[in-house]
């Protein structure tokens, strides 16, 4: 069983030396002729300003979760839509008790301001 | 049919329409003016409430131990629907038992924090749905015959009490409760990847179905025999970690110190015996072949060591605690160990499952008592934490500490309260199984841990407080002390008559082939 992964492994093989080959040997043979343009951090546009590290809003978190939590009902929904039919009744009044849950989870949200960007 | 499955699972259904509804009921009440913060602003909707919401939980919580309790006289078996639920959940005497320990255990916790959360001024309500939904997984996790259902039900059951341990907004509470999310994590991905090894080996997910196909690769040398092994181990130490037994409890003394205590209560007794339920079941199911329940080549020694590591290293830890709320999380790792002597007790004797079973509802009713016996000594600003500031506490408050003495003594197992016949029933389950070696151990372990326990009492009872100290004083609060009547009467009913109790237990087994 274990053959059908060789070619795997010798494409893990073969790119970690092409990558190593270009990575040191650029470093090992190429022509070094550093100018203050050179040594800055590759970026396009304008140049950088400030530091990296930016501190950003928490509400970004929040709105990242919210985001997660209804995203994968539709995960949920998908499948269901596709045997809707086979799964008949009981399939609907699960899909409905499963969306109740989740409404409450969006007047939970709301009720607590999870919702409003400006407070 | 369609009857069958709802009243079988009403316990589950009950905990979580229970929690969706205090969902609603914490975000639209009407916030109390007590809890408005001092610019007069309302902070937080459930400011203030946590009397009220936590009554409502333990109020649902306590509906669904009775539902569990009617279930168990109908007879899981004899509503055929629950068929119909397997074997994503089996719904088995086993599985009851279980339910009913975890709705009271919460029940008990939730009482607690009404007190505790409004006494500390911690005006965060979510406690209550978070632990009704964490008692949901708690209950699912029991259940759980499929290696998908066990780890949703797992991480359902952590994920409300990774939030519950850092409910505090302390540093102290911050750093608990992330580093149990970090390690509680780690050992669910290793389990995660246990789990995928027993999927690879044998291509089935359901337990029944693992342990078939286990017997059926055999004395094999092949490539499954091995992987099998790995995913044992793997599945082993991810358990290990949710039980907190040594050497996986390194997360369980600051986890529990930093809680907000009614939450340490929790994390002691549901999250506790749910853990050990599925391990009963995933160790016996779908690891109950004749060769990894042998002595020579399987689990059970790995779990003896565990179980005396556990015993022996947080006993002799415990003594050397000075804070009484650490001293009570290294009992607990201790009491692992106890019920883990049981788990390994189960290869040889069938009475074993019962045991730990009974061993479980003893435990609870003690600790949960234990810890809210904890939270009346102290109140805002003056907590009891160090045995120091129990010192004449006795005096002060007579009934607190009596409650408290009740509460330790059964924890010890003196008879005739409620943990001492959980402990005689492991040990002879032990002695059935001829483990010897195991009960000599484990009866050791309890002399030693009877000092710390009592070292408590002696704190409250005989000694002065230091001039001068800050003293702990003994909140009011009905909750807690209805919370405790309720624990106090079942330790020593259990102590008293525990033989009903105990032939339910006897038949509560997980039905191994």
């Amino acid at each position: 069983m274990l053959e059908t992964y060789l070619p795997m492994l010798f494409i893990f093989v073969i790119a970690l030396t092409i990558g190593a080959v270009m990575f040191f040997g650029g470093q090992l043979i190429g022509p070094k002729n550093p100018t203050p343009e050179k040594m800055m951090p590759f970026e396009c546009g304008n140049d950088s300003q400030g530091t990296a590290g930016v501190r950003l809003n928490v509400k970004f978190y929040l709105t990242a979760i919210l985001f997660v939590v209804f995203d994968i009902e539709v995960v949920f929904i998908y499948p269901w839509a596709a045997l809707f039919k086979s799964l008949g009744w009981t399939g609907f009044a699960t899909m409905l008790a499963f969306i109740a849950a989740l409404l409450i989870a969006l007047a939970y949200c709301w009720k607590k301001g999870a919702l409003e960007w400006e407070s | 049919m369609t009857f069958d499955v709802v009243y079988g699972l009403s316990p589950l259904l009950v905990v979580a329409l229970g929690a969706l509804l205090l969902m609603l009921a914490e975000a639209f009440g009407k916030p109390n003016p007590q809890g408005l913060a001092p610019t007069g602003e309302v902070s937080d909707a459930g400011a203030g409430r946590a009397g009220e919401l936590g009554m409502g939980a333990a109020v649902v919580l306590f509906v669904g131990a009775a539902l569990s309790l009617g279930v168990w006289l109908a007879g899981p078996d004899n509503l055929v629907g629950l068929e119909l639920t397997r074997p994503y959940l089996i719904w088995d005497r086993f599985t009851v038992f279980v339910c009913f320990t975890l709705c009271l255990g919460g029940g008990l916790s939730c009482l607690l924090a009404g007190g505790y959360l409004t006494e500390h001024e911690i005006d965060r309500a979510e406690f209550f749905p978070l632990v009704l939904f964490s008692t949901v997984g708690a209950m699912a996790l029991a259940a759980a015959g499929e290696l998908l259902t066990l780890f949703v039900a797992l991480e359902t059951m952590s994920l409300g009490v990774y939030a519950l341990v850092g409910l505090r907004r302390t540093p102290r509470s911050s750093e608990a409760a992330l580093k149990y999310f970090l390690l509680g994590s780690f050992a669910a991905a290793l389990m995660l990847f246990g789990a995928a090894l027993l999927y690879g080996a044998t291509g089935r997910t359901d337990l029944a179905g693992i342990g078939q196909a286990i017997a059926a690769i055999g004395q094999g040398e092949g490539p499954g025999a091995a992987q099998v092994l790995i995913a044992l181990v793997l599945v082993v130490v991810g358990l290990a970690f949710k039980v907190s037994a040594v050497p996986f409890h390194m997360w369980t003394p600051d986890a529990y110190e930093g809680a907000p205590t009614p939450a340490t209560s929790y994390m002691a007794v549901a999250v506790k015996t749910a853990a050990f339920a599925v391990m009963v079941r995933v160790l016996l199911i779908a690891f109950g072949d004749e060769r990894l329940t042998s002595w020579a080549s399987g689990w059970p020694p790995v779990l003896a060591t565990l179980a005396v590591a556990s015993m022996t290293v947080a006993n002799l830890v415990a003594g050397r605690q000075s804070s009484v709320k650490r001293m009570l999380a290294y009992s607990s790792i201790a009491h692992a160990g106890y019920a883990l002597v049981a788990v390994v007790a189960t290869i040889r004797s069938p009475a074993a499952e019962g045991s730990i079973l009974f061993y479980l509802l003893t435990y609870t009713v003690s600790t949960a008592g234990a810890f809210g016996a904890l939270i009346l000594c102290g109140s805002r600003g003056k907590e009891a934490v160090s045995y120091e500031d129990l010192a004449g506490i006795a005096k002060r408050h007579p009934a607190a500490a009596m409650a408290f003495s009740l509460f330790l003594l059964s924890l010890a197992g003196v008879p005739p309260t409620a943990g001492f016949f959980g402990k005689l029933y492991v040990f002879q389950a032990a002695i059935d199984a001829e483990l010897y070696v195991l009960t000599v151990v484990g009866l050791l372990n309890s002399l030693v841990g009877a000092y710390y326990y009592l070292r408590v009492i002696v704190f409250m009872y005989m000694r002065e407080p230091a001039p001068g100290a800050t003293l702990a004083v003994p909140m009011r609060s009905g909750y807690v002390a209805s919370a405790l009547v309720i624990a106090a009467v079942l330790v020593i009913a259990l102590g008293v008559l525990p033989n009903v109790t105990l032939e339910w237990a006897a038949i509560a087994t997980v039905g191994r082939s």
